[in-house]
């Protein structure tokens, strides 16, 4: 037991498990803090983002929305990874949307999800904005 | 009997016929080379692609590559001679400098090139933080140029210190991440060797746009040559080298790879199947060899300021010290490079929290893809036509995106084979993604010349695989407001009254996968300096000296701005064809379709 615990020990000093990945736990509830807003609305690129409390797990995170022209049929979706910093509390989510439409207005709503796909479960209203 | 002589015969009438062709067209061949830089070499760019002074600065590298190596010998003759002992046996006191030293001298071995004008340090020199040396290639063609006059790559020569340290590519499927592998697209799996930077070290010395050999049996075979075959021998035994070449083998090593006369034959050197088997060892043994020096304390020597400052030994300044709680915090970038340090520090808060690493290495081992642009300044998309050999390094022009992992992984041009097919369904989620570098090293510089960026007196270097930042202001100002300044343009074509880097962000080369982490942090201009400053702390050298970091006998360059560095050499992109099809139309393609 001694001996795993040394080896264990020499593992984590050496840089062996703390330099590949940063391991959070996941975050029993991941809810909006602020937003979503339209940070950026382009001739080409739409920027959406929001805040949550970090929702842990791992590394790699994907901000997800749904949207469309009609509020009832959000049938595209857009994701971007984003990095966690495991130790902030907080994660902000940003999503591009490129090559919209102009002068159109879309609804959207918000998600995230881990990198293997599993959703965080975030509850968003559906929202909208128009493109310029 | 009788069919299985015949057979034979003519694959002795081939092979006469090649070594004859090939003893032709190296007469053509070295007269190419001595006019290299002359009408004569190989030239298909545009004007301002190939900086003025190429050849000179050519030759002034050789110089200083033949300095190391001269240093390197002096240090072998001073070695005693290592002696098997014990059991398992080991080179008992003096093994490690024994396999380093003969690794470093591997390094610097302008003969494993075919003229011999080429070593592997060419394109990575200790004064730049072993990457590119050439501080006008830096600023123009990115690429740098190879073996044959003037063929070039495609990417930045990548730093290689700290890379030993990158694990063997694994899909984390817990964590659905690639992590570790070398090279900017991770093709140097370790999937052989299990050590990605040995893997990595065999693939110049066959590139056809690098050291460019047209076969790996010529490493056996000029090493079988070198002056210091006597410690490749006691480090890996007396009869590494009893391979029978054939006496057409230094024709053959002679021609560069990719020459139209082998037909696309990667074994041009008739060996038996046993010698084949005994050269592909020393082809490793090369590969591991160069590994134990990359990884030694000479080239990896966790000798920063920052390194200091882990240790209690040095005290940041005030810049530096506010860019390092920049780097953990409002610039989020330890999110990828990751120093080993506790985070969420504020603005008024101490670093205090308990060393968790003594070695950071800065990287995640991870890739990402950052959104940088296309950089029409990149050698390669001018290599459309043949050169005197008959070869083509790119067929597709404009038309070759770089989807870094994403192309790896489904074996498409301008990668390597990848040697897992389970990992290829994956392409899609990583497309344009590029390894996630150290920044260790990343500011390092000649002494002469301290600094990357202007006014200066500054070194010119190229920054992420393409090259686009010339300064690491140009990098973090990017990071900072990638999005907020983004337009629909390409490289060279920002709007009247913006400034190209400043305040004006071309479009993405690949926009699938883009990390959205950085992009509109709202740093001032002000902290984008002082996570500049707290980066060049991540230079070796400091607690004691950088191994041959005194052999730049360039010019150092002075003045303008860091903000607005190179763009004097800014080229126009051209209107882009669609994304070739040996590229984008390999399944599984990629989602949403790059144009």
């Amino acid at each position: 037991m001694s001996r795993a615990f040394a080896i264990l020990a020499i593992a984590v000093l050496s840089g062996i498990l703390c330099a590949q990945v940063t391991p959070t736990t996941e975050a029993p509830l991941v809810r909006i803090i602020e937003g979503p807003k339209i940070e950026l609305a382009k001739e080409y690129l739409t920027v959406i983002s929001w805040t949550t409390n970090n929702p842990g797990g791992s590394p790699v995170h994907y901000g997800v929305v749904h949207y469309g022209t009609d509020p009832n049929r959000l049938t595209e979706t857009a994701k971007s990874p984003i990095r966690l910093n495991p130790d902030h509390p907080s994660t902000v989510f940003r999503v591009r949307l490129d090559n919209l439409k102009p002068q159109t207005t879309y609804y959207y709503k918000v998600d995230s999800m881990q990198a293997s796909g599993k959703s965080d479960g975030v509850k968003s209203p559906v929202n909208h904005f128009t493109t310029p | 009997m009788r069919r299985i002589r015949l057979i034979a015969l003519s694959a002795a009438c081939a092979t006469i016929a090649i070594a004859m062709s090939i003893s032709a067209h190296i007469v053509r061949g070295q007269r190419e080379e001595s006019a290299a830089g002359s009408a004569t070499a190989y030239n298909p760019y545009p004007p301002g692609i190939l900086p003025t002074d190429l050849s000179s600065e050519i030759t002034r590298v050789q110089r200083e590559v033949d300095l190391v190596e001269g240093r390197a010998l002096a240090r072998w003759k001073g070695l005693s001679h290592p002696v098997l002992t014990g059991q398992p046996p080991v080179l008992q006191n003096i093994g490690t400098e024994v396999i380093e030293t003969l690794g470093e001298l591997m390094l610097y071995d302008r003969t494993i090139s075919p003229p011999k004008n080429q070593a592997c340090a060419s394109c990575h020199m200790p004064y730049a933080g072993f990457s590119g040396p050439i501080p006008s290639v830096n600023l123009t063609m990115v690429a740098f140029p190879g073996t044959v006059h003037f063929r070039a790559g495609k990417r930045t020569p990548q730093r290689h210190p700290y890379a030993p340290f990158f694990p063997v590519l694994q899909y984390n499927q817990t964590q659905g991440l690639f992590f570790g592998g070398n090279f900017w697209d991770s093709r140097a799996t370790g999937y052989k060797l299990r050590i990605p930077d040995a893997e990595q070290a065999q693939g110049p010395p066959v590139d056809t746009q690098e050291m460019g050999f047209p076969d790996t049996a010529c490493i056996a075979f000029r090493l079988s040559q070198a002056v210091y075959r006597p410690l490749f021998e006691e480090v890996w035994g007396e009869g590494s080298f009893d391979i029978k070449f054939p006496l057409e083998t230094e024709r053959i090593c002679a021609t560069p790879g990719g020459a139209a006369v082998f037909g696309g034959n990667t074994t041009p050197v008739p060996l038996s199947a046993g010698d084949r088997t005994r050269a592909n060892i020393v082809y490793d043994r090369w590969a591991q060899s160069i590994d134990s020096f990359e990884q030694s304390v000479q080239v990896s020597p966790f000798s920063s300021k920052f390194d200091a400052f882990l240790a209690g030994k040095y005290t940041l300044t005030p810049d530096e010290l506010a860019g390092f709680k920049l780097f953990n915090g409002k610039g989020n970038c330890n999110s990828c490079h990751l120093d080993g340090r506790g985070t969420n520090l504020k603005s008024d808060q101490a670093d205090t929290s308990a060393v968790a690493m003594v070695n950071p290495l800065f990287t995640c081992f991870g890739s990402a893809n950052e959104g940088v642009p296309l950089n029409p300044g990149d050698a390669f998309y001018y290599q459309t036509k043949p050169d005197s050999y008959g070869f083509i390094a790119n067929p597709y022009g404009f038309g070759y995106r770089d989807l870094g992992l994403g192309s790896f992984l489904r074996s498409a041009f301008g990668s390597g084979p990848n040697p897992n097919l389970n990992w290829k369904q994956y392409a899609p989620t990583v497309d344009g993604q590029m390894q996630v570098s150290s920044v260790r090293d990343v500011a390092s510089t000649p002494p002469q010349c301290p600094t990357t960026e202007a006014p200066g007196p500054y070194f010119q270097k190229a920054f992420f695989h393409n090259g686009y930042f010339k300064s690491l202001k140009q990098v973090v100002h990017f990071y900072n407001t990638r999005d907020k300044y983004a337009y629909p343009v390409t490289s060279g074509h920002c709007p009247k009254g913006t400034t190209e880097k400043v305040d004006c962000w071309p479009m993405p080369e690949v926009r699938n996968n883009i990390d959205m982490t950085s992009g509109n942090l709202g740093l001032t201009d002000e902290e984008e300096k002082q996570i500049v400053a707290f980066l060049q702390t991540l230079s070796d050298g400091f607690t004691r000296p950088y191994l041959n970091s005194d052999t730049y006998t360039g010019a150092c360059m002075k003045g303008g701005s860091a903000a607005t560095q190179g763009n004097e050499h800014l080229v126009e992109t051209p209107p882009l064809p669609p994304c070739a099809s040996a590229i984008c139309s390999v399944a599984p393609v990629p989602s949403p379709s790059i144009p």
